[in-house]
């Protein structure tokens, strides 16, 4: 348990931020001098001289949540897509569905959201289709992997000489194993959408330009990085603790499951 | 002259004793055999030799090589000592050219002299070893890469890699585990061309047909302690310890083969004609299996004996329905057994059953055992899940296994058992045609005995014809009535096992024959 | 399949890749809402002159026209000019290479040896310390926004300690103040070193356990020729394969790197042809950036063929 508390804090702290931070926000979105610190402004005062703390308050939600989003788009669609491709027996099939993946794999994915997120408004919805389509190519490779090796292995084969019906083999044996393999890449994959929504909104991408939001207070107040550091460091902190705590807390949860695992 | 002795070795690691206090000694010249299952400590004894020790042990004891006391700070001098470790491939560098590492070995043994006297030196050792390894007629082997040697070429190179050093003595651990019986008889034959040459051999192995053929002594370990020693062909002929009794009994003996039992005016329950097998690769079509045509009748045992890749598993897994790519006709019951296992019917699903290799990677690791076996009489032969269970229980007991084990997943059950529990998910279907893969590979001596034994029971119990695939004449002499031999993918004789084995007629099966009568032949 | 069979068929499939890239950046910018006649016109909105505009830039004309031209003038060379600039898209492409190419290559050059240093020492000192530190540090920071840790590392830097300049700014050829590219670079090198050192790292820990580095111990061979002539060609097969991927890392950070040390690079061209719709800038950036992405894929895995052979060589 221990071992779970400095982790569980850095993922702890921005996602109830993100997630309750807009109910304390009463500092209300009135303009004062901007790049300042004074009286009733903890942090100091952004670009247009809002309350930097209040803008942390409301601005998480538009990273950790569509972030979380985009994730679970990736896999609704690509584990389906993965299971079919490795399970089928005709080649056409495979094909079909990999080539299309592959081409997308070959444009660079920063090209790709630029070019994707210029083209529709600024809205949460486009960004989240925008990673999910971005991440797909990997995780449809991982399921479809995980599905060819137990599609093939003599407990499918035993299994198929028992008469047993595809349906339980694909859905019992193949899938299970699946989630396994997959369940070990969901960190990896969540602190890659967390990555990629935030470079986008810092770049401007899927954001409205006065929306309250992590990375796009990054990038509009650091042209007062001197005379207002805060504005940049405490959102730029909270970003990086959750980044970091997703990765170390994945870790700890996969090694317990790997010990529980009787031997 | 000793070149090894060791007295009174005691290996422990955290309490639990992996050798108890054994002594013995190694003369130059002759071949020392170190006999015994899995688990009886003959890699440890092995091992100790080299100075290594498991990690935490507590070592007690004295081992001499070549007059230098070998403690877990000072191993012997360098090269006095070679180990050939049990799977060759693993020992090999996958990344570097077989050719490359030998030359660095070499270079590391050759340290006086000027740059070229070492060079000529290491080429001089090198060309040695290689011809005591009998590799000396291949040279462009040593430009390969290890994925590209056959078996028996990879353990000749590691034999080679270990002979640079000279050494005194050589230790060889199962070398002839999973080869089959041609390599077998090569490996014999190296190993006493390096003990004529005055190296003393260390051969550490649960093999007895190797041990006839080529141990002068012979020490029979169990749980890290020697039940028997003394020269091998005392100990083998009259064993005095009943476990070294069992040990012999077990090994299946070829120069007895079964007789057939079987009546051959019966219609035949599998007629196969013209049997072919192919797969792509690379976008042309490659044949590995070339037009085959037998017949197996009711209850009768028929063996599939070849060289490892000879085409032997393509044809059984061609009549079971996982190999999709085949021509040719199989009739069952006069009926066309259909290539797919999706196609065949329910009926004919249970009748043509099949067992693994490795029985381990054919069951569901997170599923009870017991469900998984009783699965076949739910779907094969229309019972109800309790109905289901009672017959898998039951039937499990019979084959030895109770009712706590096959509860549980199958990572707590071993190889034998799991095994075991495979034939009966197979048997549970009640098929007329039951084939096995090499089931008892890997296994050792015992458990293979245990397994034969259900074999054999088998079609006089529930009549069931047997099609088993080996490459150890031995158990093919023992089971087999007929025996089908087949060579680069041709089915090339079959025949009553009598009758092929005494009378080979083509020269595969000749091969076979001889190779494994060199090994029973005594030294 | 040989060496050289497989080396033309990966470059064929390398054109065919650029090609689809070409098609597609095509059709997502045409998709764009506005276009370059929209930017150029910029606060005068007036329907007439947008029209005018489109004629003389000549996008009134149908797109796979349009496509079609200027592939067949790629093919020699001639990338075209600018929409929303007087110069040729060639000179652009040129002029911002030079500082994406010092970024990057200077990133490479210093990710390589240290991830090869910090896997190795990790691996041998397994479970240890450092060990311990560096597993948990390239855990960590794995995938971390580079705009994050790259401002937090400003702020400390450049701003409170005051030891390198916040940003490029200033003037002047970049080499000739090599103050400016340190956080740059340590800001680009984060993402790959964390995923390249974790690759050797785990190579390593399997190949020292492995039958043949124990056997190379055995027979008596110095310790640091097993660890570098034995251990480590195996161990680096899956990181070399991982530096294809460095590059798609490299470019997006680039394009943040550049926009928050304000170097004029590839990535700022690309943002700023983005935002104003300037599609033959943008489609020559998304050539030379398709091209290196192939040819970096290639390398490596022509490198993972020669390290490791009994690999499998077809994907």
């Amino acid at each position: 348990m221990k071992r779970f508390l400095i982790p569980g804090a850095l993922v702890a702290v921005p996602v109830l931020l993100a997630a309750f931070g807009p109910l304390f926000a009463t500092g209300g979105t009135g303009k004062d001098v901007a790049f300042s610190s004074g009286p009733g402004h903890p942090f100091g005062t952004d670009f247009v001289g809002r309350d930097v703390w209040t803008q942390v308050l409301l601005g998480g939600g538009s990273v950790v949540f569509v972030a979380v989003a985009a994730t679970a788009c990736t896999y609704l669609v690509a584990v389906p897509l993965g299971l079919v491709a490795g399970m089928t027996r005709h080649r056409l099939v495979d094909e079909a569905l990999l080539r299309p993946l592959d081409v997308l794999l070959a444009i660079p994915s920063m090209l790709l959201l630029l070019l994707l997120a210029a083209a529709a408004p600024s809205s949460r919805w486009v960004l989240i289709a925008v990673v999910t389509v971005i991440n797909l190519p990997d995780v449809v490779r991982i399921s479809r992997a995980g599905a060819l090796s137990s599609a093939a292995s003599p407990a499918v084969e035993a299994m198929r000489l028992q008469g047993e019906s595809p349906a339980r083999i694909g859905i019992g044996y193949v899938a299970r194993r699946m989630l396994r393999t997959l369940a070990a890449d969901l960190g990896t994959r969540f602190t890659g959408a967390i990555y990629l929504v935030a470079s986008a909104s810092f770049l401007g991408v899927g954001v409205a330009p006065q929306a309250a939001d992590w990375a796009a207070m990054i990038d509009r107040n650091r042209t007062g990085l001197f005379l207002q550091p805060w504005a940049v460091v405490l959102p730029a902190l909270l970003i990086v603790a959750l980044s970091v705590g997703v990765n170390l807390t994945f870790d700890r949860l996969l090694r317990k499951r790997k010990s529980e695992v009787p031997t | 002259m000793n070149v090894v002795e060791v007295d009174e070795l005691e290996v422990a690691v955290g309490g639990r004793r992996l050798l108890g206090g054994i002594s013995f000694a190694l003369p130059a010249g002759s071949v020392t055999a170190l006999v015994g299952e899995s688990g009886s400590g003959k890699t440890t004894a092995g091992l100790a030799l080299l100075g290594e020790h498991p990690p935490g042990a507590e070592v007690t004891g004295r081992v001499v090589v070549d007059g230098h006391p070998v403690t877990a700070d000072s191993s012997a001098p360098r090269g006095r000592i070679g180990y050939v470790p049990q799977h060759p491939s693993t020992a090999l560098n996958p990344a570097r050219r077989v050719g490359s590492v030998l030359r660095e070995i070499a270079r590391h043994h050759t340290t006086a002299g000027s740059r070229g006297e070492r060079k000529a030196l290491a080429r001089n050792r090198i060309d040695e070893a290689l011809r005591q390894a009998r590799l000396s007629e291949r040279p462009d082997l040593l430009h390969r890469y290890p994925h590209q040697l056959s078996g028996g070429q990879q353990q000749r190179v590691v034999l080679a890699q270990a002979l640079l050093g000279r050494p005194r003595v050589v230790v060889a651990d199962e070398p002839t585990t999973g080869q089959d019986a041609v390599t077998r008889a090569q490996l014999v034959a190296e190993l006493r061309a390096l003990a004529a040459e005055g190296i003393a051999v260390l051969l550490l192995t649960h093999d007895l047909d190797v041990v006839r053929g080529l141990a002068d002594r012979l020490l029979v370990l169990r749980a890290g302690r020697v039940l028997e020693s003394g020269p091998a062909r005392e100990v083998l002929s009259a064993p005095r310890h009943e476990h070294t009794r069992m040990l012999v009994e077990s090994q299946p003996d070829s120069r007895t083969p079964a007789e057939s039992e079987v009546d051959t005016e019966v219609r035949p329950l599998l007629a196969v004609r013209e049997l072919t097998a192919g797969h792509r690769s690379g976008g042309r079509a490659v044949e590995t299996l070339h037009p085959a045509s037998f017949e197996i009748r009711p209850g009768e045992r028929v063996a599939v004996v070849g060289r490892s890749g000879g085409g032997k598993t393509t044809l059984a897994r061609c009549l079971a329905g996982l190999h999709p790519r085949r021509g040719g006709e199989v009739l069952l019951r006069d009926e066309p057994l259909a290539p797919r296992l999706r196609r065949r019917d329910r009926a004919q699903l249970a009748e043509v059953q099949y067992v693994f290799q490795d029985a381990r990677a054919s069951f569901d690791e997170h599923v009870p055992v017991l469900d998984q076996v009783a699965r076949t009489a739910e779907r094969l032969r229309g019972a109800g899940r309790a109905q289901a269970r009672e017959q898998a229980e039951h039937r499990l007991e019979r084959v030895g296994l109770d009712r706590a084990s096959t509860a549980r997943r199958p990572a707590a059950l071993s190889g034998g058992e799991l095994q075991r529990a495979a034939l009966v998910r197979a048997l549970l279907a009640r098929p007329g045609l039951l084939i096995c893969d090499e089931i008892t590979s890997g296994l050792d001596a015992v458990t293979q005995a245990e397994i034969l034994a259900l074999l054999r029971e088998l079609p006089a119990e529930t009549g069931c014809a047997l099609l088993f695939i080996a490459h150890d004449l031995g158990v093919v002499a023992d089971l087999a009535e007929r025996v089908l031999i087949v060579a680069d993918g041709h089915l090339v004789e079959q025949g009553a096992t009598a009758q092929v084995l005494r009378a080979p007629r083509h020269p595969a099966t000749a091969e076979l024959v001889e190779a494994a009568a060199n090994q029973v032949a005594p030294a | 399949m040989s060496l050289p069979r497989y080396l033309v068929r990966r470059l064929l499939l390398g054109v065919v890749q650029i090609l689809l890239v070409v098609v597609v950046v095509f059709a997502l910018t045409e998709a764009l809402p506005g276009d370059a006649a929209v930017t150029i016109a910029g606060d005068n909105p007036d329907p007439a002159t947008i029209a005018l505009l489109r004629e003389q830039l000549g996008l009134d004309r149908p797109a796979w026209e349009r496509l079609a031209e200027w592939v067949l003038a790629a093919l020699h060379g001639d990338f075209g000019r600018s929409l929303t600039g007087p110069m040729e898209v060639a000179d652009i492409i040129g002029a911002s290479l030079g500082p994406t190419l010092l970024l990057a290559g200077l990133t490479l050059a210093v990710v390589v040896p240290l991830s090869l240093v910090l896997g190795v020492v990790a691996a041998n000192r397994e479970g240890g310390r450092a060990d311990r530190l560096i597993t948990t540090a390239t855990l960590g920071f794995y995938s971390v926004p580079e705009f994050a840790m790259g401002l937090l590392l400003v702020t400390v830097f450049a701003v409170q300690l005051r030891w390198f300049p916040p940003t490029a700014v200033g003037g002047g050829d970049l080499l000739s103040r090599p103050a400016v590219l340190v956080l740059p670079v340590v800001v680009l090198l984060l993402r790959p070193i964390c995923s390249l050192s974790r690759l050797v790292r785990a190579g390593m820990v399997d190949a020292l356990r492995s039958g043949f580095v124990q056997q190379a111990r055995r027979v008596g061979l110095p310790p640091l020729r097993v660890q570098l002539a034995h251990a480590l060609p195996n161990a680096v097969v899956p990181a070399v394969q991982q530096l294809a991927r460095t590059t798609d890392w490299l470019i997006g950070g680039v394009v943040v790197v550049e926009a928050i040390f304000v170097i004029p690079g590839l990535g700022t061209a690309l943002v700023d042809a983005v935002s104003s719709r300037d599609l033959p800038v943008v489609q020559g950036l998304a050539v030379v950036l398709a091209t290196v992405t192939v040819v970096v894929n290639l390398a490596a895995d022509v490198a993972a063929h020669v390290l490791a052979p009994a690999a499998e060589v077809s994907r």
